[in-house]
């Protein structure tokens, strides 16, 4: 397993962001859906090492991340794309890629050509030149996912990845997500459902810190037969589950 | 990208050489040192280490030692400790790297990569600072004096900006504090460079200087207990 927790929280001052946790998972693409709030940021920050659980188990990669020598080794295997993706205005696509790559500890002579492959894999081939301060939104969300895959991480944390994509974009991305869980575990937070039904193996529904569904996107859908509001199966199955929880 | 494997594999080679940045001379030194390509290119990308703000602090040292020659006032040794701050203060940190968030889940953390700035900065700003000394008689008494000032300015502003999350905050402390200092020396010896002259104030800013230290280095590790940081949305 690649992400092992038990009852992980995280909590800042009162709030409990992080409510209890348990999720054991391998290679493949997760979806975490969830409301604004749910906890889904702050279960990845948690999972990206950015900050620690305040209780429960963690193992990231077979590694407890508490450890400063595991946590460093965790790193070099984890690929993260925040929420708020802040980057350096006057470097290029490449520049940046690069830079974050080193900061990854990649031998710099693999680094010329990881650069290259991520930043083709995001279709930005013929940005790779261009200063960041001169992208579109959209872009520089795949200057993110770039950074987030250069390293070919074995453990995959995306943010809202698909925040700013056209729907074009998306359906590259979402190819470029399950070729990554063929051999990655990838934990991607969306609002979209969509993209959940068309790249992810597993879904879990966060609310209030907690998971309070874990199954397949047909497992979800099906929650939603006959009750469900929304346009789409699993759109009907997310506001059930939600419904059900809040009664 | 689907003109198959072997076609996307030369091109890849292409785009990799083409794209490629190659590293200064000083970069690769600084790799070698640091033993590690990432500090070296963080090193290199320090914001207050950039040419314009290098060329900024040369013109404010340089407008102090002509005020020097021509007031008999000691001004660099009072400015040189205030051009430090700031340049320690924007040399890394939340609220100043807008990367920081990505920052904290790499191996080549925030902390290593401020460890190996401030010095970086601090040296070069000192030197700096000796330069417009040495161009300044009425200050070459005191070329050496307020190197501990400057220290502990520096490292004030810096806990400040780590603590406030914030670079412009860090730089009002440092600011704030150096002008409160000089105004209290000039009223009680009557000589606002009593500041940085008089060997009694070594110890206060000495200690200031490693309290700072202290706070910044447990203000930017990584917390074992929750409280540090901020909720975000989702």
């Amino acid at each position: 397993m690649n992400v092992e927790t038990s009852g992980l929280t995280r909590s800042f001052r009162r709030r409990k962001a992080v409510a209890g946790v348990d999720l054991a998972l391998g290679a493949g693409v997760y979806g975490l859906l969830g409301p604004n709030g749910a906890g889904k940021t702050s279960l990845l920050r948690v999972l990206g090492t950015v900050i620690p659980p305040s209780s429960g188990e963690l193992r990231l990669l077979g590694r407890d991340p508490a450890g400063h020598a595991e946590r460093r080794e965790i790193r070099r295997r984890l690929g993260y794309l925040p929420q708020d993706l802040g980057y350096y205005a006057g470097f290029t696509v490449v520049e940046f890629v690069e830079y974050i790559a080193l900061l990854k500890e990649m031998p710099r002579q693999r680094v010329p050509r990881a650069v290259a492959a991520a930043v083709e894999d995001v279709g930005l081939g013929d940005r790779a030149r261009s200063k960041l301060r001169t992208l579109s939104g959209g872009m520089l969300r795949r200057v993110g996912i770039a950074q987030a895959i250069v390293n070919e991480p074995e453990l995959l944390l995306l943010d809202e990845p698909t925040a700013g994509l056209d729907p074009e974009q998306r359906v590259q991305f979402r190819g470029l997500m399950r070729r990554m869980g063929e051999r990655a575990t990838v934990i991607v937070s969306t609002h979209l459902v969509e993209d959940v039904g068309a790249a992810c193996d597993r879904v879990g529904l966060m609310s209030d810190g907690r998971l309070v569904f874990t199954g397949t996107p047909d497992e979800l859908s099906a929650r939603g037969a006959g009750t469900g509001v929304g346009d789409a199966p699993l759109e009907r199955g997310y506001s059930a589950v939600l419904a059900e929880i809040r009664t | 990208m689907n003109e198959g494997p072997d076609l996307e594999r030369v091109w890849l080679g292409v785009a990799a050489q083409v794209w490629r940045r190659r590293p200064g001379r000083v970069e690769r030194v600084l790799a070698v040192l640091l033993r590690s390509d990432g500090l070296a290119r963080a090193l290199v990308s320090t914001p207050s280490l950039l040419l314009p703000w290098l060329l900024a602090t040369v013109a404010v040292l340089t407008a102090g030692a002509a005020a020097s020659v021509a007031t008999g006032t000691p001004l660099v040794p009072l400015l040189a400790p205030v051009v430090a701050a700031a340049g320690i203060a924007y040399a890394y940190g939340p609220g100043v790297d807008p990367a920081y968030e990505l920052t904290r889940s790499l191996p080549v953390g925030d902390r290593m990569v401020l460890l190996v700035r401030v010095p970086a900065v601090f040296g070069t700003d000192a030197l700096l600072g000796l330069a417009a000394s040495a161009a300044s008689p009425h200050a070459a008494a005191l070329t050496f004096g307020w190197l501990v000032p400057m220290a502990a300015v520096s490292a004030l502003a810096l806990a400040v900006a780590t603590i406030t999350r914030s670079a412009n905050t860090g730089v009002a402390a440092g600011l704030g504090a150096w002008c409160l200092t000089v105004v209290s020396a000039r009223a009680a010896t009557g000589h606002a460079a009593a500041a940085v002259a008089r060997p009694a104030l070594l110890i206060p800013y000495a200690v200031l200087a490693v309290a700072c230290a202290a706070v910044v280095l447990i203000g930017t590790g990584t917390p074992r207990t929750p409280g540090l940081g901020a909720p975000k949305r989702g």
